[in-house]
C-alpha cells in the first residue's frame, strides 16, 4: 500500500439484489491530487461515489481514510464533502447562509462564520455583496461557485464532484473547467471527480481512471490514457481511433488481414502465436503517394469529407471497414469522393494493445 | 393566443362561479343581514340592531367559541405530530404502499362521519367492543372514556386525519432529495436536517394541512355531540340550537358571522401565502 | 442518508396501525349489525341477520335510499360538468383573475358545513323556496363542485397545451377542440371526480340536515336515530351503506383496469 495514499479502497463490491454494480474495486488516491473517474452511464461511477461519501453501504470490502476505516461511518461524520450535479443549494437561504450552514452546524460564532464566508467568497471570486443575495437571483455559474464555497467551508479532506458541469452550456463549462483546476491548485485539497466526458477529465486531472461495468479498465495520467490505452474499450472511449487486427505466427512473422506491412517492422509485446490491436489516431495517418513510404499502408476509396472547425476529417472505405484520417485545414487533400487513395503510418505513431489469447 | 386564453379562462370559470355565487355567496350575505336583525324575527325587513352580538358576550356564547377554537388548535397540533412520520414515509420511503395507504384513507372518508363516530361509541362505551370483551375475558371492567373533553379531541383527530395527511405528504414531496443529502453530507444530524431543511421547505404543505384541519375542526359539531355527550358545547352546536330550538335566526346568524369571520380570515390569509400551482404539481 | 431497515419497518407498522385505527369503528358497527339483541352490548351473545332482512323490507329505508341516490346522482352529473370547465379555468388558461379564482373556490371547502347548511336554509326561506331534496342538491354542490374541480385540475396540470394549439393550427374551432381533445384527455380526472362527488354526496350529513326539509337522506336518518330513539337498524344500514360505497369503488377500479389492459392489448395488436 502506498503510504502517501489518502483514500484507499480494497475489494469494494456493491450489489443491488442480483445485480452487481461494483465488482471488487481497488484504488489508491494520493493526497492533494485531482483524480477523475470516467465512464459511460451504468459503469458504476455514481454508485462508487455514493459509497465514498457515505450515502450507501458496501456489500463487501473496505474503505480507508489514512489509517482509519470509514465505510461504516455515516455521511455526516465523514470529513468529506460532495458537490451534487444539481448543486443542492438551499433555496430558502441566502448565499451567505448557504455557505455558513456547515459552520453553523459546528456551532461556530457568528463573527467567525461571517469572516470565513467572506474569505470563501473572495476565493471563489464572488463579490462580498453577494452575501445577502437569494439563490434564485444567482446565475448558473454563480450558483456553482456558491456550491463550491459551501463545500469548502468546513475544510473537508476530500471534495467529491458528481458530474457538476454536464448540464451547462459549452462556454460556461469551459470556463468552469479552468476555474476548478485553478481552485484545486490554490486550495491544495484532494478532488475526486466523476464525469462521462473524457475531454473534461483530460483538461483538469492529475490521474484518470476509466471505469467499465463495475471495475477499472485503466488508471493512469492523461497522456498515457490517450496514447497507450490498455484495451479496445479505453481506446474507443476517446472517440475517433483506428484499430487493426495483427497476429504473429509461431515464427514471429507479423501479419494483418488489412494492412500491408513493410518487411522488418517489429512490434514488441506481440509474441509468437499472439494477436492484438494496432491503434493509430486519425491525426497520425497520412495520405501516401507510394505504398512503400510507410511501415503500414493500405488502399481504399474516399467516402466522405467532414469539416470540423480547425480540422478536416476524411473517411476512407477499406476492406477492413472505415478508416478515419484527420488533417489540419491548411493541409486539405485534393481528391474527390470515390477516388482511390493510399494511406499509411509508421510504427512510431502506433500503439499495440495486446489481447488475451 | 394570449387574448384567446383570457377569454376562454373567463368563460370557463363561469359555471363554477355561478354555482358559488348562488349557493355560497348569496346565503352568506343573507346570514350577514340576519345577524343584525332584532331577536327572533324571521324576515329581513326589520330595522337593524346589534342585539345578537350583545347576546354573544352577555350570555356566555363566547365560551363555546373559545372551546371550539381551543379544541381545534389542540387537535391540529396533535395531527401534525401524528401525521408527519406517515406523510414523510408516503412521500419519501414507501413505494407501492403509498397507493395502498391513499386508497384506504380515502375510502374511509366516503363513509358518513356519523357512522364512523357511532362506531367509536360502540367501541369505547361500557359494554362496547373493547370494554365488553376485556370484562368478559378478565373480569375487570373500566369506565368508558366517552362523554368528556379529551374524547372530543380524539374524535376531531380521527375525522380530520386525512385532511392533514395528504397536504403534508404533498409538502414533504416538494423537498428535493439532493438538498436533504447535501445537508447530511455537510455534517447535519437528523434533527438538524428536520428543522433547518425539511420543515422550512415543506412549509406550504404544513400550512395547507394545518389550516384545513383547524378550520374544519373549529366548525365541527358531531364529535362533541356524539362522542362528547355535550360535555362542552361547540360553537356550531350553539348555532344549530339557536336556529332550531331557539327559533332565533338573528342570534344564530350573528354567531355564524363571528365564526365565519375568524375562519374565513385565517383561510384567506393562509391560502394567499401558498403557491397553489406548485403544491398541486404543476408541470410547466 | 438512506432510511435504515429498522426505521422502514417501524414506518410500515405505523402505517398499518393507522389504517386499522381508521377502520376499527366500522368493525364495531359490522358486529353490531349482526347481533340479535335489540340493545347492543359486547361480547355478542347471539348472532342473527334478521336486521338486514328488516332493513331490506322497510319502506322507510327504501325511501331514504331513493332520496340519497337521487340527490347523489344529480350532484355528480352537475359537479362533473362544472368541474370540467372550472378545471380549465383553474389550471389551463392564463387569464387575469386566475389566481384569485383559485383561492376563492377553495373557500367553500374550508367552510364549516353546519353553518353553510343553516345559511342555505335561511337563503331558501327568504326566497320563498320550501326545502326538499332539490334544495339539498344545491347545498351539496357548494361543497362538492369545488372539490371535483380540484380533482380534474390535477389532471389538467399535466396537460400539454401544445396539443390544443396544434389542433387550432390545423383549423379546429374552440368547441371542436374541447370536445375532441380536451375532454378525452381530462376524462380520467373526470371519472375520479364523479366517483368522489357521488360518494361525498351519498355520505354527507350536515348539509343535508338543514336543506332537505321534509325529505330525508340516509345519513340524516342515522343521525336522528343515534341521538334519540336508537334502532338496531342503525348499524345495519350503516354497514349496507359502507359496503355499497366500497363495491362502487371496486367496480370503478376494476372497470378502469379492464379498460387499460384492453387498450394495451389492442395497441399491441396494431
Amino acid at each position: 500500500m502506498d503510504s502517501s495514499a489518502l483514500l484507499r479502497l480494497r475489494g469494494v463490491v456493491k450489489k443491488f439484489g442480483d445485480f452487481t454494480a461494483l465488482k471488487g474495486v481497488d484504488l489508491d488516491i494520493v493526497e492533494g491530487e485531482f483524480f477523475t473517474i470516467v465512464g459511460p452511464s451504468g459503469s458504476g461511477k455514481s454508485t462508487l461515489i455514493r459509497l465514498l461519501v457515505g450515502m450507501d453501504e458496501l456489500t463487501e470490502g473496505s474503505i480507508w481514510l489514512r489509517d482509519g476505516r470509514i465505510d461504516e461511518t455515516p455521511a455526516n461524520l465523514r470529513p468529506t464533502c460532495m458537490v451534487f450535479q444539481s448543486l443542492a443549494l438551499f433555496p430558502h437561504m441566502t448565499v451567505g447562509q448557504n455557505i455558513e450552514f456547515p459552520l453553523k452546524l459546528r456551532k461556530e460564532a457568528p463573527a467567525a462564520r461571517r469572516a470565513r464566508a467572506e474569505e470563501l467568497l473572495d476565493l471563489l471570486r464572488l463579490p462580498r455583496s453577494y452575501y445577502d443575495k437569494r439563490i434564485s437571483q444567482c446565475s448558473g455559474g454563480e450558483r456553482q461557485r456558491v456550491a463550491l464555497a459551501r463545500a469548502l467551508a468546513f475544510d473537508p479532506e476530500i471534495l467529491f464532484f458528481d458530474e457538476p458541469l454536464s448540464a451547462l452550456d459549452y462556454r460556461l463549462r469551459k470556463t468552469l473547467e479552468k476555474e476548478l483546476k485553478d481552485l484545486h491548485a490554490r486550495t491544495g485539497k484532494t478532488f475526486v471527480y466523476i464525469t462521462h466526458s473524457l475531454e473534461e477529465a483530460m483538461v483538469m486531472s492529475d490521474r484518470i481512471a476509466i471505469m467499465k461495468e463495475g471495475h477499472f479498465e485503466q488508471i493512469a495520467v492523461a497522456d498515457e490514457i490517450y496514447s497507450a490505452p490498455v484495451s479496445r474499450f479505453v481506446a474507443e472511449f476517446m472517440g475517433e481511433v483506428n484499430l487493426f487486427g495483427l497476429r504473429a505466427d509461431d515464427a514471429g512473422l507479423i501479419t494483418s488481414d488489412i494492412l500491408k506491412i513493410r518487411a522488418g517492422v517489429a512490434v514488441d509485446n506481440l509474441d509468437p502465436g499472439g494477436h492484438g490491436l494496432l491503434m493509430v489516431r486519425p491525426e497520425y495517418v497520412r495520405f501516401a503517394g507510394d505504398e512503400r513510404a510507410f511501415d503500414f499502408t493500405l488502399t481504399g476509396t474516399l467516402h466522405g469529407e467532414y469539416a470540423l472547425g480547425s480540422r478536416i476529417q476524411y473517411e476512407i472505405e477499406t476492406t477492413g471497414g472505415m478508416v478515419t484520417v484527420e488533417k489540419l485545414r491548411e493541409d486539405r487533400l485534393n481528391a474527390s469522393e470515390g477516388e482511390q487513395v493510399t494511406i499509411g503510418f509508421d510504427r512510431a505513431v502506433t500503439h499495440f494493445i495486446r489481447e488475451a489469447t | 393566443m394570449r387574448t384567446l386564453d383570457r377569454k376562454l379562462g373567463l368563460l370557463s370559470s363561469l359555471p363554477l362561479a355561478v354555482v358559488l355565487v348562488v349557493s355560497f355567496l348569496a346565503p352568506l350575505v343573507v346570514v350577514a343581514i340576519f345577524s343584525v336583525m332584532p331577536q327572533k324575527v324571521f324576515s329581513l325587513t326589520n330595522m337593524p340592531d346589534f342585539s345578537s352580538y350583545a347576546v354573544f358576550f352577555d350570555q356566555g356564547y363566547y365560551k363555546s367559541l373559545l372551546w371550539s377554537l381551543g379544541m381545534a388548535l389542540v387537535s391540529t397540533v396533535i395531527l401534525l405530530v401524528v401525521c408527519w412520520p406517515l406523510s414523510y414515509a408516503m412521500a419519501k420511503v414507501f413505494k407501492k404502499f403509498t397507493l395502498v395507504l391513499t386508497i384506504a384513507v380515502v375510502m374511509s372518508l366516503f363513509v358518513s362521519e356519523n357512522i364512523r363516530l357511532f362506531g367509536w361509541v360502540l367501541t369505547l362505551m361500557k359494554g362496547g367492543l373493547i370494554e365488553g370483551h376485556i370484562r368478559a375475558w378478565t373480569g375487570v371492567g373500566f369506565d368508558s372514556p366517552l362523554y368528556g373533553v379529551p374524547i372530543i379531541v380524539f374524535g376531531l383527530v380521527y375525522v380530520y386525519l386525512p385532511f392533514m395527511l395528504f397536504p403534508l405528504a404533498q409538502g414533504i414531496a416538494m423537498v428535493p432529495d439532493d438538498t436533504r443529502q447535501a445537508a447530511y453530507d455537510l455534517g447535519a444530524t437528523r434533527w438538524q436536517v428536520l428543522w433547518q431543511i425539511e420543515v422550512p421547505l415543506a412549509a406550504p404543505g404544513i400550512v395547507v394541512g394545518s389550516l384545513l384541519s383547524f378550520v374544519l375542526a373549529a366548525g365541527a359539531l358531531a364529535e362533541s355531540k356524539i362522542l362528547g355527550g355535550q360535555a362542552v358545547i361547540a360553537i356550531a352546536d350553539d348555532i344549530e340550537t339557536a336556529f332550531t330550538f331557539g327559533q332565533n335566526w338573528p342570534l344564530g346568524s350573528a354567531l355564524s358571522m363571528i365564526l365565519i369571520v375568524i375562519i374565513g380570515g385565517l383561510a384567506l390569509f393562509g391560502v394567499s401565502k401558498v403557491d397553489l400551482d406548485a403544491i398541486m404539481g404543476r408541470k410547466r | 442518508m438512506p432510511t435504515s431497515r429498522s426505521t422502514r419497518i417501524v414506518l410500515y407498522v405505523y402505517g398499518i396501525l393507522v389504517i386499522a385505527f381508521l377502520y376499527l369503528p366500522l368493525v364495531s358497527v359490522a358486529f353490531a349489525s349482526v347481533s340479535r339483541a335489540r340493545y347492543l352490548s359486547f361480547p355478542i351473545k347471539r348472532y342473527s341477520t334478521k336486521w338486514y332482512g328488516e332493513a331490506v323490507e322497510s319502506s322507510t329505508v327504501s325511501e331514504l335510499l331513493t332520496t340519497s341516490l337521487t340527490v347523489a346522482v344529480l350532484v355528480t352529473v352537475i359537479s362533473v360538468v362544472v368541474a370540467f370547465f372550472g378545471a380549465l379555468a383553474f389550471a389551463r388558461y392564463q387569464w387575469r383573475y386566475r389566481t384569485t379564482f383559485q383561492k376563492l373556490i377553495l373557500l367553500p371547502i374550508f367552510f364549516p358545513q353546519t353553518v353553510l347548511g343553516l345559511a342555505l336554509l335561511m337563503w331558501f326561506n327568504s326566497l320563498g323556496i320550501i326545502p326538499s331534496w332539490k334544495t339539498a342538491v344545491v347545498a351539496h354542490l357548494v361543497w362538492i363542485a369545488p372539490i371535483a374541480t380540484l380533482i380534474v385540475s390535477i389532471r389538467a396540470y399535466s396537460f400539454d397545451p401544445a396539443l390544443e394549439e396544434a389542433a387550432r393550427d390545423m383549423g379546429a374551432g374552440t368547441w371542436t377542440i374541447l370536445r375532441e381533445i380536451t375532454l378525452p384527455l381530462l376524462m380520467p380526472g373526470m371519472v375520479s371526480a364523479a366517483l368522489f362527488a357521488f360518494l361525498l354526496s351519498w355520505g354527507n350529513f350536515p348539509l343535508s340536515l338543514f336543506t332537505t326539509g321534509a325529505d330525508s337522506t340516509l345519513p340524516e336518518w342515522l343521525y336522528a336515530k343515534m341521538v334519540s330513539g336508537y334502532s338496531p337498524l342503525v348499524p345495519t344500514l350503516g354497514v349496507m351503506s359502507v359496503v355499497g360505497s366500497f363495491l362502487l369503488i371496486l367496480t370503478a377500479l376494476a372497470v378502469a383496469w379492464l379498460l387499460r389492459t384492453n387498450r394495451e392489448a389492442r395497441a399491441a395488436q396494431n
